[in-house]
């Protein structure tokens, strides 16, 4: 019987793995061609490409206009990445452990979840008009607030989760033994969270640093990303400057994403 | 221990007040103003008449069903995929698939769909491949069409489907799908009367992620679709880039927003459907 069954296993068994195999190479093969596009010398690349070169490499990371958006989108993704992980670190805290009622905390995790629900365009545009009537107008500080917004509810669940399954004990026996609520948060809470904190870190930048639209509404003209960068100049065409920028912006973000997923299993 | 409460729970307030009063400028507010502008000038009702239009009308049936579409294919790829995960995949091996299926969610959709333009231009790897092997006397365009578009979607959103998909497919339990066979199931009998049935749920909970996602997409349509088809997105970035019709293009959003929530409440009366939707 066992036999059989295995022999109707392998038989059946070849299709979930041919899928599997043929999305992988489906998933990555863009990405393999970018980057060996990027490495041309020629500024209209052909496939197959004649010779190796880094000179679009060169010259992406000698672009004014680049440079500065790629510091841009550094500098806000690092801002949402450690604020964003701290209003979630607060909202995990609300949700999960405080003592405030149940329906309170359930709304408080329903009204963080918003952008979760409402399709971006509709966040994103909804934004941008209530910035401009507000008089708070187009620039960094909207953009900024807009991310963490927007990464707000993957920080808040993401913490929540490890949050939830912190042994309630060990703070009651360090408060026992004498310490005060803020000794208990930096010497038992924030220790065991840690690995959740980095990961939200992380998944925060890399969200931040590849977020579109929501950019693309409230930077207004003074502001420019990565991502704004690289679709203004998709429009134009495909050349081998955008190919070299775009391997540049997928090995920041897989690297971000990578380190994560090791810190957190992503399911 | 009420006097000792007091003090906790203002505390307790001013914590949750940080993150909850972001969500409440960034998430409600905005959407009260897109309301009052969509009804206005004078309570008249005419934007939604104007959405509610045949030529309109057609762009938001036409984002709803590519959604749709794209939804179907992802599903129909996502379950070989996450039950050969599950169910099939070496114990070791099975975080690094799940990592290596889901990796692209963290990685630029504007980049990776540009990525596509190499595969499917007149120049491109696809091309290139059939014209050198001799299947084809010279290029296809492939380009700016809905296949094109449909396979930059189904490559961004295949991953959220695969991680929405996987839970449910682990619950499954393997030994049913053993003791079927055993019993004589063929494949087709064990997929239909089995897997289906269990992890119907979390498909469920997948398209309701995923298909207004698509629907309300902005890039991908721009950087792959035909610029002859218009969906939402660009209806409503024009209206905000050439700053007119802001009040046509917050009745569109709202409608939009309405079909979105209304087949999310539907789902979420089916217990099993709100169980998987809880992860996102």
């Amino acid at each position: 019987m066992v036999r059989v069954s295995r022999l109707a296993e392998r038989g059946a068994g070849r299709l979930p793995g041919v899928v599997v195999a043929l999305t992988l190479v489906f998933l990555y093969t863009p990405v393999l061609v970018i980057g060996y596009l990027s490495l041309s010398p020629a500024g209209q690349p052909t496939i197959p490409i004649d010779g190796l070169s880094l000179r679009w490499y060169t010259a992406v990371l000698t672009d004014s206009r680049f440079v500065r958006a790629l510091f841009t989108s550094l500098g806000i993704g690092i801002v949402t990445a450690f604020g964003g992980t701290m209003l979630g670190l607060a909202g995990a805290y609300a949700i999960v452990r405080s003592p405030l009622t149940r329906t309170v905390r359930r709304s408080i995790a329903v009204v963080i979840a918003l952008p979760l629900f409402v399709p971006t365009v509709v966040v994103a545009f909804g934004i941008g008009r209530a910035s401009a009537l507000v008089g708070f107008g187009y620039g960094y500080l909207p953009v900024v607030l807009g991310h963490l917004f927007w990464v707000l509810p993957f920080t808040t669940f993401l913490i929540a989760a490890r949050y939830g399954e912190l042994d309630d004990r060990l703070s009651a026996a360090a408060r026992d033994l004498g310490a005060d609520n803020r000794t208990v948060f930096v010497t038992v809470t924030v220790p065991l969270l840690w690995p959740a904190l980095m990961a939200s870190v992380l998944f925060a930048f890399a969200l931040s640093f590849n977020e579109f639209l929501i950019t693309f509404f409230l930077a207004g003209s003074g502001v420019t990303t990565v991502p704004l960068e690289i679709f203004g100049k998709v429009r134009i065409g495909a050349t081998a400057f955008l190919n070299a920028a775009s391997v540049l912006v997928i090995v920041v973000s897989a690297v971000a994403a990578g380190v994560a997923s090791t810190l957190r299993r992503p399911v | 221990m009420s006097v000792a409460d007091t003090p906790g729970r203002v505390r307790d307030w001013l914590i949750a007040g940080s993150p909850v009063l972001l969500a409440l400028a960034l998430g409600v507010f905005p959407l009260v103003t897109l309301f009052v502008e969509s009804i206005g000038p004078g309570l008249g009702g005419e934007n939604y008449a104007e959405v509610l239009s045949p030529l309109y009308r057609g762009a938001l049936l036409y984002s709803i069903g590519v959604g749709v579409g794209v939804t179907a294919v992802c599903l129909a790829v996502a379950y070989p995929i996450t039950y050969w995960i599950a169910h099939r995949c070496p114990d070791r091996y099975r975080l690094v698939a799940l990592v290596a299926v889901t990796l692209p969610l963290w990685l630029n959709y504007v980049v990776l769909n540009y990525a596509w333009v190499w595969i499917l231009a007149r120049g491109g790897v696809v091309n290139r491949i059939l014209v050198g092997s001799g299947v084809l006397d010279s290029s296809l365009d492939l380009l700016y069409n809905n296949v094109s578009m449909g396979i930059g979607f189904v490559y961004i959103y295949l991953p959220y489907v695969v991680l929405t998909m996987y839970v449910s497919m682990e619950r499954l339990d393997y030994r049913l799908i053993t003791a079927a066979r055993d019993l004589g199931a063929s494949d087709y009998r064990v997929f239909l009367d089995i897997v289906l049935p269990r992890t119907l749920p979390g498909a469920a909970a997948a398209t309701l992620i995923v298909y207004a996602r698509i629907a309300g997409a902005f890039a991908t349509p721009e950087i792959l679709g035909s610029p002859g088809n218009i969906m939402i997105a660009r209806l409503v970035v024009q209206a905000f880039r050439q700053y007119t019709n802001y009040g046509f293009a917050a009745a569109l959003s709202f409608v939009f927003l309405l079909l979105v929530l209304g087949s999310l409440a539907l789902g979420a009366l089916s217990p099993r459907v709100r169980r998987e939707l809880r992860q996102w």
